[in-house]
């Protein structure tokens, strides 16, 4: 569906690029994830590709055809969340939304939309009147109100609250299972985790990696099981590979002769992959 | 008018209603309504022309940057351009707002002063309503197109309010002491033929009747609704509209 062939960017007052010659491709009908540590060019990739920032080289294809020869109609098919929060203040959720809505030529149904994010309730509240978790969701709602096509999200779930951010990513998923397509950013490790069909590690403007979570695991990550058990009082910890674990003499032993405290089979995260395949955190902890 | 750029006219109008825009235009000519009436004095009755003057000018450039202003502190402009708008209507439906907004102040205000005539508590100014509008408008138009090119290059309100200052001290103060007489001689009025703060004055003034109670469109007239008009079609054609797309992506923030 959208087709990335080595693009650059720069920014006008900056001297360096920003992007440095990716590529990628975006499937139909998929979640495609940027995961990438702050400052890295995720909303800067967003931005080009939604026809924001013009200045770019190497190339993009929308449906085949060059994002350049679209004109305003791209905007019909697509829908876009920024990284910040974006509405009229002194006007009213509802006077907002319904302002966007006239621009467009398809709509969705906005009881559905705004019911499902909670919002149906305040409504009629002046958005400068919205908490920060709130304008977010109200967010999500603009940008799907055209029922667009393919989505593009710039940390859609930072600065939600855990049940918020589940019901977003549910409505993620629903927008997908239906026949939409998702570009998504985060540095939010479990977000891209649980939704991208395909993720794209982006470090410095490069991408170092890219394939579907699953296949990362099986290519960088190690499964194990890890064992605590109690001897002298002092606990113990071992760790064996999960491979061939029922043939692993040492293991069995273990498990026949100790007094097992806990056991667990641990995968590595996409976190853990991401800082080795880049050798950089995700957040500055 | 297509039906896109009447949606975002619309828009424009209530969000300056929200503002409180047209709240203040009241207000403002229910004062001169209260001063009219209880300074009953002539002098104050023949500043119509320069207070319709003013609004289509400095009050155009300082209603319409302090609406980018705050629209920047929304940032809502970035979410303008990921919808099928062009930059075009986008760009226009802001000069139509504040112009229907000064026109809707500008009837207000001519209103008070016509209605102090009538009812006697000062003298009967008379004036070509027709005219007069038409001034308003062209003016209002090519001073908005002028603040908004303006506001794509201010960083904050301090910058449009500086802006403003030099305007006035070096286009508006020399206008307004040729009407005075303060400045005299045939070479200075043609030179200020250049300065668009006195053309669009000629253009307004053009509405009211000399001493000897004509209407007299001369030179003058022409050449400042020409350079009004043009030079406002020019700035909007060639620099509100290609500018647009940078200004709002600089300051978007997204
Ligand atoms: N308007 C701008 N002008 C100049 N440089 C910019 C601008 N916006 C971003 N940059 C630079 O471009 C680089 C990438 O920024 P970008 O916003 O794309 O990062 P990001 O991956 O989205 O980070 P975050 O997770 O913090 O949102 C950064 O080095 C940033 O300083
Ligand atoms: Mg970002």
């Amino acid at each position: 569906m959208f087709k990335v062939e080595n693009l650059m960017y720069k920014y006008p007052k900056n001297k360096e690029d920003v992007i440095r010659g990716i590529n990628f491709e975006i499937k139909e009908k998929e979640i495609f994830g940027f995961l990438g540590p702050s400052g890295a060019g995720k909303s800067t990739t967003q931005k080009i590709l939604i026809k924001i920032l013009e200045d770019y080289r190497g190339k993009i294809f929308y449906n085949g055809k060059d994002i350049q020869e679209y004109s305003d109609e791209f905007y019909e098919e697509i829908g876009v969340s920024f990284e910040m929060p974006i509405h009229f203040s002194k006007m009213t959720a509802m006077e907002n939304i319904e302002f966007f809505l006239k621009l467009y030529k398809n709509n969705a149904n906005i009881e559905d939309l705004m019911k499902r994010v909670g919002l149906w309730e305040d409504k009629d509240k002046m958005v400068g009147e919205y908490s920060k978790g709130m304008k977010i969701r109200l967010n999500i709602v603009r940008a799907l109100l055209n029922n667009p096509k393919m989505l593009f999200l710039d940390e859609p779930t930072n600065g939600l609250d855990p049940k918020n951010a589940m019901i977003l990513k549910d409505m993620i998923r629903e927008f997908r299972d239906q026949g939409g397509t998702v570009f998504i950013t985060s540095h939010i490790m479990s977000d891209i985790d649980q939704l991208c069909d395909n993720v794209a590690f982006i470090v410095e403007g490069e991408i170092i990696e890219m394939d579907s979570p699953r296949n990362l695991k099986i290519k960088y990550g190690k499964r194990s099981m890890t064992l605590e058990y109690k001897e002298n009082n002092e606990t113990v910890t071992v760790e064996f590979p999960l491979d061939g674990i029922g043939k692993n003499q040492e293991f069995i032993n273990l498990l026949q002769t100790k007094d097992i405290e806990t056991l667990h089979s641990g995968e590595t995260t996409l976190e853990d992959i991401f800082i080795k395949v880049t050798g950089v955190a995700l957040r500055d902890e | 008018m297509n039906s896109q750029l009447a949606i975002l006219v619309k828009g424009e109008l209530s969000r300056l209603n929200k503002y409180g825009v047209f709240s203040i235009s009241i207000l403002i000519a229910v004062i001169w309504g209260v001063v009219l009436l209880l300074v009953n004095s002539d002098f104050l009755a023949g500043l119509l022309p320069f207070v319709l003057f003013l609004d289509a000018t400095m009050m155009s450039i300082m209603y319409i940057g302090a609406e980018m202003h705050f629209e920047k502190t929304e940032s809502t402009i970035s979410t303008m351009l990921v919808t099928p708008v062009s930059n075009k209507n986008m760009v226009l439906s802001k000069v139509l707002g504040n112009t229907i907004h000064n026109l809707v102040s500008s009837l207000l205000i001519i209103a008070v002063f016509f209605i102090a005539g009538k009812a006697g508590w000062t003298y009967d100014v008379g004036f070509n309503i027709f005219v007069v509008l038409a001034g308003v408008i062209i003016a209002t138009s090519t001073f908005t197109v002028l603040g908004l090119i303006l506001s794509y290059y201010q960083k904050d309100f301090t910058e449009m309010l500086v802006s403003m200052f030099v305007i006035a001290i070096f286009l508006m103060i020399p206008s307004v002491l040729l009407m005075l007489g303060v400045i005299q001689g045939e070479e200075w009025e043609n030179l200020m033929l250049l300065n668009p703060m006195q053309a669009a004055q000629n253009i307004i003034i053009g509405g009211f009747p000399n001493e000897a109670g004509e209407l007299v469109f001369g030179f003058e007239y022409f050449v400042s609704l020409g350079y009004i008009l043009f030079g406002g079609l020019a700035l909007f054609r060639f620099l509100a509209i290609p500018k647009f797309q940078d200004y709002a992506v600089r300051q978007s923030g997204v």
